[in-house]
C-alpha cells in the first residue's frame, strides 16, 4: 500500500526531526603549558561503535600567501582532495616526505590542474622546496567529526550523532603523542559535551627568513 | 668604468624582471655600529687605532629561479661606514652582485651551493683610496635536523685602488692599498631558541694586507709597496705585506619579527707576517639591526 503524500510528508518529518534534536555537540578548550589559549589545535572526535558516515567528495584548499602557508594546520577527513594554490606572484614548489601523503608540486605558480589526494590517516607535513621557512600541516582525520582551535583555543564540533566517542586533540608542537590525550565521552543531545586540554609544546626551530648581516636571505 | 659597470648591471637586473612575472624581488638593509680596535693593523701597540663606525648596507634586486633547485639573483649593492674619529676612512659604496644557488634535491636538509661573485666601488673622497673591492667564492652548507647549519666556504678577495701614490722610496712603487688574498672559511649556526641564532666561524685568509705605521725601516725592508698616508692623523706610511690572517667570530642574532633581527658580532682577527715583523690582532665588535623584505 502507497501512503498518501501528505502522509509520507509526515512521516519524513518524523523521521527527520528525532534525529536533528538529537544532534550532539562538542565543546573543546585547548590550553598551552603556560596557561594562555592555543590556536590550531585539532580536536578528533572517534565514534567507539565504529560508524562513520559515507565519504562525500571534498576539495579543501591550503593557500601559499606570503611566503607562508594558509592555514598554517589544516584538518581535512582522510579521502578528501586539497589543492594548494600559489597566491603569491613567485612560483613555489610545495613538497611533503610525511609518510602518510608523500608527493610534491614541482615549482608552479597559479593552482595547480589537479589537486592532491590525502587517503591516509595521519599528519603530513608541508614544505617549499624555495622557501625553506614556510612550514605547514595537514591533519588527515579517519572520521568527519573535528575542528580546529581558533585564537580563544576553543573548538566546536556540532551535528555529532549521540553516542560514546573517544576525542583526542592534535597540535604541530605538543609533546608526547596524540593517543596520551585520548578522553572518552558520551554525547547525549544538543547540550554541549565539555572537554579541556593543557598540551606542554616544543619550541618550533624554523630556518630563518631573516637573513644575517651581509648575507643574502633565501626568498 | 664604475657607471658602465652600474649601468649594464642594472639593465641585467631589468632584463630579468621584465622577462618574467615570475621573478623574486628582494631587499635587505642592514644598520648599526662597528668598532675595530685595530684600523691600522698596527704591529706595536702604540700604534693601534681603534674607531666606531655607522655602517649601512643595503642589497636590493631580483631572483630569478632557472629551474625547481636553481636560482640567479642579481642584485644593485650600496654601503656606507662613517667613522666617528678617522673621517678619511669613512666611505660609500655602490657595486653589484650575482649569486647562483644551487639545492642537491628536495627539503631544507637538502646541501646546497651557492655560487657568488660581487665588485663594490668605494669612494673615500681621497685618490690614494678610492678603487674597487671584489669578491668571488663558493660555499658548501647543510641544514643538519631543525637547529643546526654547517656551511664551509672558499673565496678570493682583491682591491684595486684608483691611482699610485706618488713614489716615496725608489723600487716599493705601486698603490699599498692594492690587496688581494684567498679565504677558507667554516662556519656553524646553532638555533639556542625559536628567534635566536647563535654562529660560530673561522676563516683563514692568505694574501696582502695595508698597516700604517710611523716612518720604520725595519718595515720597509718587508714591504713591497709604501706611501705617505696622513689618515689617522699625523704623518705615516702605508705599507703592504703579505701575511695570513686566523678570523675566528661568534655573533648573536635575534628575530624581532618576520622580517626584523637584531645582531652582535665579536671577531677576534689575528694575522701573521710572512717576514719578521711578527704578528698583530685585532677586536671587532658590531651590533646592527637587519630587515629584509
Amino acid at each position: 500500500m502507497i501512503a498518501p503524500p501528505a502522509a509520507r510528508v509526515a512521516m519524513l518529518v518524523c523521521l527527520t526531526l528525532p534525529a536533528c534534536a538529537l544532534a550532539a555537540r562538542l565543546s573543546a578548550s585547548v590550553h598551552g603549558g603556560d596557561g594562555k589559549p592555543l590556536p590550531n589545535a585539532v580536536v578528533v572526535a572517534a565514534p567507539e561503535d565504529g560508524r562513520l558516515p559515507p565519504l562525500t567528495k571534498t576539495t579543501e584548499v591550503v593557500d601559499q600567501i606570503d611566503k607562508e602557508f594558509v592555514p598554517y594546520v589544516k584538518a581535512v577527513r582522510a579521502g578528501s582532495y586539497v589543492q594548494f594554490p600559489n597566491k603569491d606572484n613567485i612560483r613555489h614548489h610545495v613538497y611533503s616526505f610525511s609518510p602518510p601523503k608523500k608527493f610534491e608540486l614541482p615549482l608552479y605558480s597559479g593552482t595547480p590542474a589537479v589537486p592532491v589526494l590525502f587517503d591516509k590517516p595521519g599528519i603530513v607535513k608541508l614544505g617549499c622546496n624555495i622557501h625553506d621557512w614556510m612550514l605547514g600541516y595537514i591533519y588527515v582525520a579517519e572520521t568527519p567529526y573535528f575542528g580546529k582551535s581558533a585564537r580563544d583555543g576553543r573548538v566546536e564540533v556540532d551535528q555529532l550523532p549521540p553516542g560514546r566517542y573517544q576525542v583526542r586533540v592534535w597540535h604541530p608542537l605538543m609533546q608526547g603523542s596524540e593517543t596520551a590525550t585520548v578522553q572518552r565521552v558520551e554525547l547525549r543531545d544538543e547540550t554541549p559535551t565539555r572537554v579541556e586540554w593543557t598540551l606542554k609544546l616544543n619550541p618550533e626551530y624554523r630556518p630563518r627568513r631573516t637573513p644575517l648581516p651581509g648575507e643574502p636571505g633565501y626568498r | 668604468m664604475a657607471p658602465r659597470l652600474l649601468t649594464c648591471w642594472l639593465c641585467c637586473v631589468v632584463a630579468l624582471y621584465s622577462g618574467t612575472a615570475r621573478s623574486e624581488w628582494g631587499f635587505d638593509a642592514t644598520g648599526g655600529f662597528t668598532y675595530d680596535d685595530n684600523l691600522s693593523n698596527a704591529f706595536e701597540a702604540d700604534e693601534r687605532k681603534g674607531d666606531t663606525a655607522a655602517v649601512v648596507d643595503l642589497a636590493g634586486g631580483y631572483r630569478q629561479q632557472l629551474g625547481d633547485s636553481t636560482s640567479l639573483g642579481l642584485s644593485l649593492l650600496g654601503t656606507s661606514q662613517s667613522y666617528l674619529h678617522y673621517t678619511g676612512l669613512s666611505n660609500i659604496g655602490l657595486g653589484a652582485r650575482a649569486l647562483l644557488r644551487t639545492k642537491f634535491g628536495l627539503g631544507a636538509e637538502a646541501p646546497w651551493l651557492a655560487l657568488a661573485a660581487q665588485g663594490v666601488y668605494h669612494n673615500y673622497h681621497d685618490d690614494n683610496l678610492d678603487g674597487w673591492s671584489y669578491e668571488a667564492g663558493a660555499t658548501l652548507g647543510k641544514r643538519f635536523g631543525d637547529r643546526w647549519t654547517v656551511s664551509g666556504s672558499v673565496r678570493y678577495d682583491a682591491y684595486v685602488a684608483n691611482s699610485t701614490p706618488p713614489v716615496i722610496i725608489p723600487g716599493l712603487s705601486g698603490s699599498p692599498y692594492d690587496v688581494y688574498g684567498w679565504n677558507v672559511g667554516v662556519q656553524a649556526r646553532f638555533l639556542a631558541t625559536e628567534s635566536d641564532l647563535v654562529s660560530l666561524s673561522y676563516n683563514w685568509r692568505t694574501g696582502t694586507v695595508t698597516s700604517v705605521t710611523e716612518p720604520d725601516l725595519e718595515v720597509l725592508e718587508y714591504s713591497d709597496r709604501v706611501a705617505r698616508t696622513t689618515i689617522f692623523g699625523s704623518p705615516e706610511i702605508a705599507y703592504r705585506i703579505n701575511a695570513n690572517t686566523q678570523t675566528i667570530g661568534i655573533a648573536w642574532s635575534h628575530t624581532l619579527g618576520q622580517h626584523t633581527a637584531f645582531n652582535v658580532a665579536y671577531a677576534y682577527r689575528r694575522s701573521q707576517a710572512d717576514s719578521e715583523l711578527g704578528a698583530y690582532y685585532a677586536n671587532v665588535i658590531s651590533i646592527t639591526v637587519s630587515y629584509s623584505y
